[in-house]
């Protein structure tokens, strides 16, 4: 009775359902693979041509695998993630997580080169017929998701070993401050690839730190050898335990970053010196135009004041000459002046 | 911040006590009385601490407010005690210099050395002297110090350079003020002069 109660407000499509399947399975038999994680992409696949279709489910087919193998191997890497955070000091289950890391590198690189595969065969497909665009773009939407995924597959990996590192790494700690030998007989297994890397020679290469610091910063592209280079040195270090001096590595880590960091202040310097050198040119500059302004100023100045000094010289002397003409014309007047008086008296 | 001694020693695996191979003291900071029982620590120290070097290794192990290097190369360990100030790269440096003064001036005999060499090394001698200061021993700490000198009177002559500016500045105003009014006092004295006649 309170199923029925209110408005169904639910279409119910069932039978749209059942006519989409018995299509489906008309067209390619092959299509029951469209039910792994792949996605909605088989709905529109009813409507390619008949000879399209076989290229398409072998495409299908193949991403199909991909995305299966993705999703496991991310169950995987989460099994490694869990089993790095608990690690506690003493019961390292140092050698599952070797394995787990190897297995899960394996499949990583596996997926990557069947990913280029994939993505080889869909330009093939491409080249050998024309198709419709929305073929092109589901396939490349689906190449590119596949990718997507697995790029995130393989960056969780890498924070998982980097996590891991760090957990060594403070077990390091914590064991060297708790045991009262001399740190020989520790472990470094927070070393990436010195052990191999370093020469046995007197002096090591400063850009060693830098190598082996930049490993933890990966490109999208080079994600796969990278993940290698990590997982084949945990492995390795294991044998450093038993090959190579353990004490030396941590102590000329901190000699050759040391050095490297200097260094680096060393280049820094030059830089901020370099750039201080080219303000000071152009500060330079932009005064010696000032100069030149205040020059041109002053000169003009002096022809200014030299010209009104000649013109007052030139209202001098006509004044002074003038002086005459004033005395005649004085006369002059005073000559009418007399006249003028003759009359009147 | 001084170093107390340096010592030159050899240890490869087939001699279980390391020979030293030079030596030079410095122990003015302590007590005149003690100085026999210091060189006899230093010895013990040093050639205990070269013997736990092992190859191509570098060591550093603090004792009170000394502390050691050691640095082995190929059966060749130099070791150094400073205190605690000394930067620990400068020290490596320095003992990496040593090495090679040692291997320029005396070869390989130092292989066959079985006993303490009573041959003294004026190098390490003034070695002691000089490096006292770190700088000396470190290309890069000099270099480093010498940068910032550099770039402490860059900035002194980026400010004096700007001073300069703003006075520049006031000049410019006070020339160009200086041409009007000459130019004025110009146009003033032709206007007198040609324009009203005399009376």
């Amino acid at each position: 009775m309170q199923a029925r109660r209110g408005q169904s407000s639910y279409r119910d499509r069932t039978e749209e359902f059942f006519g989409i399947v018995e299509t489906l399975r008309r067209s390619t038999a092959p299509d029951a693979a469209n039910n792994v994680p792949y996605g909605g992409g088989g709905g529109g696949r009813r409507d390619d041509p008949r000879s399209a279709v076989a290229n398409q489910s072998e495409f299908k087919k193949r991403a199909a695998v991909i995305g299966l193998a993705i999703n496991q191997t991310s169950q995987k890497l989460s099994k490694l993630a869990q089993l790095a955070k608990r690690s506690s000091v003493f019961d390292d289950p140092t050698r599952e997580i070797q394995e787990l890391t190897a297995v899960i590198k394996q499949e990583i690189s596996s997926l990557n080169s069947a990913l280029i595969d994939l993505q080889a065969v869909r330009n093939s497909h491409n080249d050998e017929r024309t198709i419709s665009r929305d073929t092109t773009t589901h396939s490349a939407t689906v190449v590119d998701d596949l990718k997507n995924r697995l790029m995130d597959t393989t960056k969780e990996f890498k924070d998982v070993l980097t996590l891991r590192t760090e957990n060594m790494k403070i077990h390091e700690i914590r064991r060297q401050r708790f045991t009262s030998n001399p740190s020989k007989e520790s472990t470094n297994p927070f070393v990436r690839q010195r052990p191999l890397a370093s020469k046995p020679a007197a002096t090591q290469p400063a850009p060693l730190p830098w190598a082996s610091s930049s490993s933890s910063s990966s490109s999208s592209s080079q994600l796969v050898p990278r993940r290698q280079g990590e997982a084949e040195s945990s492995p390795l270090l294991q044998q450093s335990q038993q090959q190579q001096q353990q004490q030396m590595v941590p102590l000329q880590d901190t000699y050759m970053e040391s050095r490297a960091e200097a260094l680096h202040n060393v280049e820094s310097t030059i830089h901020e010196l370099s750039n201080i050198f080219t303000q000071l040119a152009t500060m330079v500059s932009q005064q010696g135009e000032i100069a030149i302004r205040i020059d041109q100023n002053m000169e003009d100045t002096l022809a200014n004041v030299e010209g009104a000094q000649s013109q007052l010289a030139r209202y001098l002397n006509s004044i002074s000459s003038n002086r005459w003409l004033m005395i005649k014309i004085f006369f002059v007047l005073i000559a009418f002046l007399m006249v003028f008086l003759f009359f009147v008296a | 911040m001084s170093i107390t001694a340096l010592l030159v020693l050899k240890c490869t695996p087939d001699t279980p006590n390391p020979v030293i191979l030079a030596h030079a003291f410095d122990f003015s900071g302590f007590n005149y009385f003690y100085h026999p029982n210091i060189s006899e620590f230093v010895r013990f120290f040093g050639s205990t601490v070269a013997g736990r070097t092992l190859p191509s290794q570098r060591q550093s192990v603090k004792h009170k407010d000394e502390v050691v290097h050691s640095y082995n190369r190929n059966g060749l360990c130099a070791v150094g005690f400073m205190d605690d100030r000394y930067p620990v790269r400068s020290a490596f440096s320095l003992l990496d210099q040593v090495l090679d003064e040692y291997q320029k001036i005396f070869g390989e005999t130092w292989r066959s050395a079985k006993e303490v060499s009573k041959q003294k090394w004026p190098y390490l001698v003034e070695a002691l002297e000089k490096f006292k200061d770190p700088a000396e021993a470190d290309k890069l700490l000099k270099i480093q110090m010498k940068l910032d000198e550099s770039s402490i009177i860059f900035h002194k002559t980026i400010d004096g350079l700007l001073a300069r500016g703003e006075k520049l500045d006031s000049l410019v105003e006070k020339s160009s003020d200086l041409n009007k009014a000459s130019k004025m006092f110009y146009k003033r004295a032709r206007k007198t002069n040609t324009c009203c006649t005399i009376l």
